[in-house]
């Protein structure tokens, strides 16, 4: 490090109920100097890139889910005229700001924040990848649902890269399905997660839209790999980690091992991808 | 207009998926029984005029406590037109049997009837995940009352989870039932809220669990 050699981002706990993510950031922490020297694919990105990895990205938050509220997903923040606190992190991002999947209220989980980076722990994130310069993707880890997501979640029609983002993908989540058996399902934020445009509708003015239509509700303003992705790093995707409803944030800690080294391929895949295709 | 065929990880599809089995695990789960999606392996859409959007579903379920043992369902899921107050209408057909649990119902029933005091009880999990040997049963059966609260109030825009049970309170009763008084977290996917909500669920091993009165917690946090 040290010479601006190209970069991976990867940061956990920006939801901070999301307990199990920070746990897999450290587990993963571990096995990355852990590999280094043992694992060629390891060794071969570490000899030439960086890796970032926030683990606890929404540190008040986190500090609240265990003093106060097992559940807080925002950041503290105080909201100038509210009683209520806090902003989504995940919708804080210039990217679609202020779009559909994310609120005006305060009070709201999704609550974008009154402009876009006015989170510090978004703002510091953003200075940091604009003055580095050089990072060539960020993976965003949350839970839950069992899904690897890329861009857009603010736009439905397609990112340029699609094809490649949704192969690459497809492979990462079939070599993590491969160590326990933990399906995922994998696609852009905003569509139905499907390999089927037919079913995407086509761009209509909101005013023309029928009834009917599909409500944008699986859309989302503002959010970490959107603002990435439209600031040149290619290669960003969200993960979202085990499980797939029966236990949801308060995943047993008897899961954290099995999670994370799941989990550890389909990072690999990712960043040995991101190796591979430099840009 | 004719049924459009769905790939499993379509959204709309896996909410429906998710009243479904809320459904089925309020009729047949328990102390001793939590029916769990593995797998969505076949979805339609059908918009009917006037009438609302069905989803006719191919379900694979397995029981948390016996995750070898899996049951094909077949259902279907009627949301109503235009209609926020009306629960969506569930047929679901299951094929095969579901794992007896007579003996861990009737174990689970003799040992809270004798208990000198009421249970009592909070935070199920913790947070750390942990739910004590002797609580799961309690865990389970809130996780079907869930299942009756998920499938009265969802829509083809939220997706109901159960968070945490908050507090129990066993209320013992001069008939056969057992009744739990429960406040239940349930976390909805696509606003992200908590919605806290009161459930009273009595239980007994032959007539399965019931809830009774439900009512979510009023806003205000």
């Amino acid at each position: 490090g040290g010479s601006n050699r190209s970069a991976i981002w990867l940061d956990t706990g920006i939801h901070s109920r999301e307990w199990i993510t920070q746990a897999t950031g450290v587990w993963t922490a571990n096995k990355i100097a852990e590999e280094y020297g043992r694992d060629p694919s390891v060794t071969a990105i570490l000899d030439s890139m960086d890796i970032f990895l926030e683990i606890v990205t929404n540190p008040d938050g986190f500090a609240f889910t265990h003093s106060s509220n097992r559940l807080w997903r925002k950041t503290r923040s105080i909201n100038a005229g509210s009683r209520c606190v806090g902003v989504d992190p995940n919708r804080n991002w210039d990217a679609g700001f202020g779009g559909p999947g994310s609120s005006s209220n305060p009070c709201s989980e999704t609550y974008h924040g009154p402009h876009a980076h006015s989170e510090r722990e978004v703002r510091a994130i953003v200075d940091f990848i604009r003055a580095h310069g050089n990072v060539k993707s960020v993976i965003s880890i949350h839970s839950y649902s069992q899904m690897l997501l890329f861009p857009y979640g603010y736009r439905r029609a397609p990112a340029p890269d699609h094809q490649e983002m949704s192969e690459l993908a497809k492979k990462a989540v079939s070599d993590l399905a491969a160590v326990f058996g933990t399906k995922y399902i994998y696609g852009s934020i905003a569509n139905t997660i499907c390999e089927c445009p037919s079913l995407i509708p086509q761009q209509i003015p909101r005013e023309w839209a029928p009834t009917w239509a599909p409500l944008p509700a699986d859309m989302a303003g503002g959010t970490t790999i959107d603002w990435a992705y439209d600031n040149g790093v290619k290669y960003s995707f969200t993960l979202e980690l085990r499980d797939s409803g029966r236990y949801g944030f308060l995943l047993p800690s008897s899961q954290i091992v099995p999670t994370a080294t799941e989990t550890w391929p389909a990072l690999l895949d990712i960043m040995v991808h991101v190796l591979e295709h430099p840009y | 207009s004719p049924a459009m065929e769905l790939p499993p990880g379509h959204l709309p599809a896996a909410r429906a998926a998710a009243v479904a089995v809320g459904y089925l695990r309020y009729l047949r789960g328990g102390p001793a029984r939590g029916l769990e999606l593995r797998e969505l392996r076949r979805a339609r859409r059908q918009d009917i005029d006037d009438v609302g959007h069905k989803y006719c579903l191919e379900l694979e379920l397995e029981d948390v406590l016996d995750k070898d043992s899996t049951v094909t369902c077949t259902a279907e899921v009627l949301y109503h037109l235009g209609s926020k107050s009306s629960a969506p209408d569930v047929q679901v057909t299951v094929q095969g049997e579901l794992r007896s649990t007579e003996e861990a119902d009737k174990e689970f029933y003799h040992r809270i009837r004798s208990l000198e005091k009421e249970l009592v009880a909070e935070n199920i999990p913790d947070s750390h995940g942990n739910v004590p040997p002797e609580l799961e049963p309690i865990h389970l059966l809130a996780w079907a009352a869930s299942g009756y609260i998920t499938w009265q109030n969802s829509t083809e825009n939220t997706k109901l989870h159960l968070a945490q049970v908050k507090h129990v309170r066993q209320v013992k009763r001069s008939d056969e039932d057992l009744q739990f008084d429960f406040v239940v977290l349930l976390h909805e996917m696509v606003s992200q809220e908590v919605l806290p909500w009161e459930v009273t669920v009595l239980w007994h091993p032959q007539h399965g669990a019931r809830v009774s009165q439900c009512h979510a917690v009023g806003a205000g946090r």
